[in-house]
């Protein structure tokens, strides 16, 4: 052999998702590990190609804003996946069912039931009226089945021991499953022995399985429940993913236009006329969803939406005020809530994080602040953090100033080591830092998708994973249950 | 189907036509002007903007009129919204605001054409070998239809998408015979054989007309052909056929669409007509009516299927009737 593609690979000082300290290749990788080596940099270079490729004609980009022109770009995908064990996936997934049962409890409890984690005691009402997520309008819009975060995200990371932390919870209008399923498709077409003798769960039946879950939570009246999914529209930076799910599910993708609201009935415009709508997957922030109660400015959004939910003539997911659950700050509390409401140990710990109303925890963060992470609580997508280690003298300022001001809008928490994962750069392989967002459903039960998206910073040294801020992905391959080993050429996928 | 899905679908058809019949049509007339003596060529351009409908568009834009100016008004011009680049580009909008009715095989196929014209040198392509370039344009149209017919369900979407490109040809064809002929029509010109094949290959007819009429090309049996063949794809008759087929589909049954009653009495019109008679009379004012009535047809869709502006009204009435 004349090159080898893990020539020169060193893990550093964190933790390896492929190699272990003494720098032997963990069993779990070690089939995969043995194919890569048996390709040569031109070969693999062809497949980057072919890769691109497929990703290029099949239209499959996200937006950046704040560019000018030639704003698709397609999302990197990583050539080297990346796996997980059985053992540690239904550990994984044991935890992420009872941190989203907890939530999707203590959502139904603050917006249709008695607010009892508030009264007592376990979560502060100033802090849930006070967070930008909270919908005041959304008290009694009923929901079926108290599924109220029908598609949760949570984000992951592993820390330097490897073990793995809740980083945030996404219960708005959580993205990216359709790059699960894309990649997943891509690395079967492009580099399908990579996946030899190992058993990989399949991703494929999401689309049932969210359909599925929407016609779970149809009003009790609707017979044969007709689900549509409402997009912003073409410029909507995720709109490649409305599109993919509504032709997985088979159902309309609308839009706000397409909808009339005629004495709390929801019917859509169609070629034969008007047509009754019971289940509404929004993928429309809160904001602009309803101009009679929120922004009235809104061109996206449904007149008198809000108000048909509240009727129970249609049910709309993710729930409307949702976002109290995932605001930066109630995250700090999301333990309690599981021991509340589950009488359970949470499985997967949170991330240590201070809140900064408290005038000792206040303190100690300031003195601190080149050591922490700080961010905003009602930011997503990785906008507006401040990485202490990483930041100016004056960036930490600015910073220490803006919490000075507006301590209920900050969080900061303790910089995690993110694990890394060997990936592909230029002819060669070396760490970058990953997370996994695995996707969890609540129908009639809640399940989780077999691995998730798992994001890479491409930026070398970079703990930022988002794709709005240069991330890439890697398709996540969750082994079977038995583990068993089976002859080369058997069915993969 | 949603209103706005079969709207966009509607245009998808439209705009991949119009991109085609513009290649075409840009193809024939730029290689039959070449070596004619400039006024006669500067005729021939300005003919091709009235056939297109877009005289006054580029009157506007205070060129020059010849080869390169009009080719480039024709193919590029990012502010005529009837040239070649500029209707892709449209075409692809509308697929992807449908991208989920539309077949991934189609979309890729739209995708990739104007991902195609992107990167090529349009301006050099113009310049040295434009018959490269309407050869490309006309061949990728083909795919885009040929891809819709052969992938998508024959259902509500897939018709709206053919009704778009059959009144959109239907309308061209007419154009084209109202201008080309009006010099021999109106007794000025003898029909020359140059000037026949000429108007027979910016339909893609010149074959298939020579195998309908071997021995005699004359101006009766031009128009006849492109206008009332019952069998040629391209003629005014055939689309008006297709059109009506599609809308009697896609209206509810039991009752005439006003559209369908338009298309329909043209239909039959031009089944029944006589060519001689036509050419006695005003043929141009015929072709002009027949032309109003496609447009009426293709708005008289957009009030019924995609705009629902008396939608309440109705709806409440039906209520209180049940």
């Amino acid at each position: 052999m004349t090159t080898d593609l893990f020539d020169g690979y060193a893990p550093d000082d964190f933790f390896d998702e492929v190699f272990t300290e003494d720098a032997s290749v963990r069993p779990h990788y070690e089939d995969l590990v043995a194919r890569l080596r048996s390709f040569t940099p031109t070969e693999l270079a062809r497949r980057e190609r072919l890769r691109d490729a497929a990703f290029r004609s099949a239209g499959i980009t996200f937006t950046v804003y704040g560019e000018d022109e030639g704003v698709e770009r397609t999302f990197p995908m990583d050539l080297l996946p990346r796996i997980i064990p059985a053992a540690e996936w239904s550990e994984i997934e044991v935890g992420l069912i009872q941190r989203v049962t907890a939530l999707n409890r203590f959502l139904d409890d603050l917006y249709v039931g008695e607010r009892a984690a508030v009264r007592d005691g376990i979560v502060p009402a100033w802090l849930l009226s006070s967070s930008d997520g909270f919908r005041r309008e959304a008290f009694g819009v009923p929901v079926p089945r108290g599924a109220r975060c029908l598609v949760a995200g949570i984000d992951l990371v592993r820390d330097a021991e490897g073990t793995y932390r809740v980083l945030e919870d996404n219960v708005r209008n959580p993205s990216g499953i359709s790059y699960v399923l894309e990649n997943r498709a891509a690395m079967t077409r492009v580099l399908p022995n990579l996946f030899g003798s190992l058993r990989v769960r399949p991703v494929d039946d999401y689309g049932i399985t969210l359909l599925d879950a929407l016609r779970h939570v149809a009003p009790a009246a609707a017979g044969d429940p007709t689900v549509v999914l409402l997009t912003p529209g073409v410029h909507n930076s995720a709109y490649f993913e409305h599109a993919f799910l509504a032709r997985q599910m088979g159902v309309e993708l609308v839009e706000g236009r397409d909808l009339v609201v005629d004495e709390h009935v929801v019917y859509m415009r169609t070629t034969r006329g008007l047509q009754r709508v019971d289940v509404i997957y929004r993928r429309v922030d809160d904001a602009f969803l309803d101009p009679v109660v929120f922004r009235r400015d809104s061109m996206l959004g449904v007149p008198g939406l809000l108000a048909a939910a509240r009727a129970g003539n249609v049910t709309l997911a993710n729930a409307v005020g949702n976002g109290v659950a995932d605001d930066k700050a109630v995250y700090a509390y999301v333990p309690d809530l599981i021991r509340y409401y589950l009488g359970e140990e949470p499985i997967l710990p949170n991330c240590t994080t201070y809140l900064r109303w408290d005038d000792d925890q206040r303190k100690a963060v300031l003195d601190r602040l080149d050591q922490l992470v700080v961010k905003p609580v009602a930011e997503s997508g990785g906008y507006g953090l401040c990485i202490g280690p990483a930041a100016t003298d004056a960036e930490l300022a600015k910073v220490a100033e803006q919490i000075e001001a507006n301590p209920r809008n900050y969080i900061a928490q303790e910089v995690v080591s993110l694990s890394r994962h060997p990936t592909l750069v230029d002819d060669h392989l070396e760490g970058r830092h990953v997370d996994l967002r695995p996707f969890v459903l609540t129908g009639e039960k809640t399940t989780v998708i077999p691995g998730g998206l798992t994001r890479v910073a491409l930026r070398r040294g970079s703990l930022v994973v988002n794709s709005s801020q240069g991330g890439g992905s890697k398709d996540t391959w969750v082994l079977r249950d038995d583990d068993a080993k089976v002859d080369d050429g058997d069915e993969v996928t | 189907m949603l209103s706005r899905h079969a709207e966009h679908l509607f245009w998808t058809g439209r705009y991949v036509e119009r991109a085609a019949d513009t290649a075409r049509m840009l193809d024939v007339t730029y290689h039959g002007l070449l070596g004619e003596p400039v006024a006669e060529a500067r005729r021939g351009w300005l003919d091709l903007l009235d056939v297109l409908h877009l005289g006054r568009q580029f009157a506007d834009t205070h060129q020059l009129v010849d080869a390169r100016t009009v080719s480039n008004f024709l193919v590029v011009d990012p502010t005529n919204p009837g040239a070649i680049v500029p209707c892709v580009h449209k075409a692809r909008e509308n697929a992807r605001s449908v991208r989920e009715l539309v077949s991934t095989e189609l979309w890729e196929s739209i995708n990739n054409f104007w991902l195609e014209l992107q990167v090529r040198d349009l301006a050099r392509d113009l310049d040295q070998q434009p018959y490269e370039l309407y050869g490309l344009v006309r061949r990728r149209c083909q795919e885009v239809a040929g891809t819709a017919t052969e992938t998508m369900p024959h259902d509500d979407g897939w018709r709206f998408l053919l009704l778009g490109s059959m009144l959109e040809r239907a309308e061209m064809t007419c154009r084209l015979l109202n201008v080309r002929f009006a010099p021999f029509t109106e007794g000025e010109d003898e029909l020359g054989f140059h000037q026949a094949v000429h108007v027979l290959k910016s339909a893609s007819a010149s074959e298939a007309f020579r195998r309908a009429h071997p021995a005699a090309m004359t101006l009766e049996n031009v128009i006849e052909f492109l206008l009332m063949s019952p069998t040629f794809p391209r003629s005014v008759l055939f689309c008006l056929q297709s059109a009506e087929t599609e809308l009697l589909q896609l209206d509810a049954p039991g009752r005439l669409s006003r559209a369908l009653r338009v298309l329909g009495r043209r239909r039959a019109d031009l089944e029944f007509a006589d060519v001689g008679e036509l050419l006695a009379g005003d043929i141009h004012a015929f072709l002009d009516e027949v032309q109003n009535d496609v447009r009426r047809a293709a708005e008289l869709v957009a009030v019924q299927f995609f705009r629902h502006a008396e939608e309440f009204a109705v709806f409440h009435s039906l209520e209180t009737i049940a």
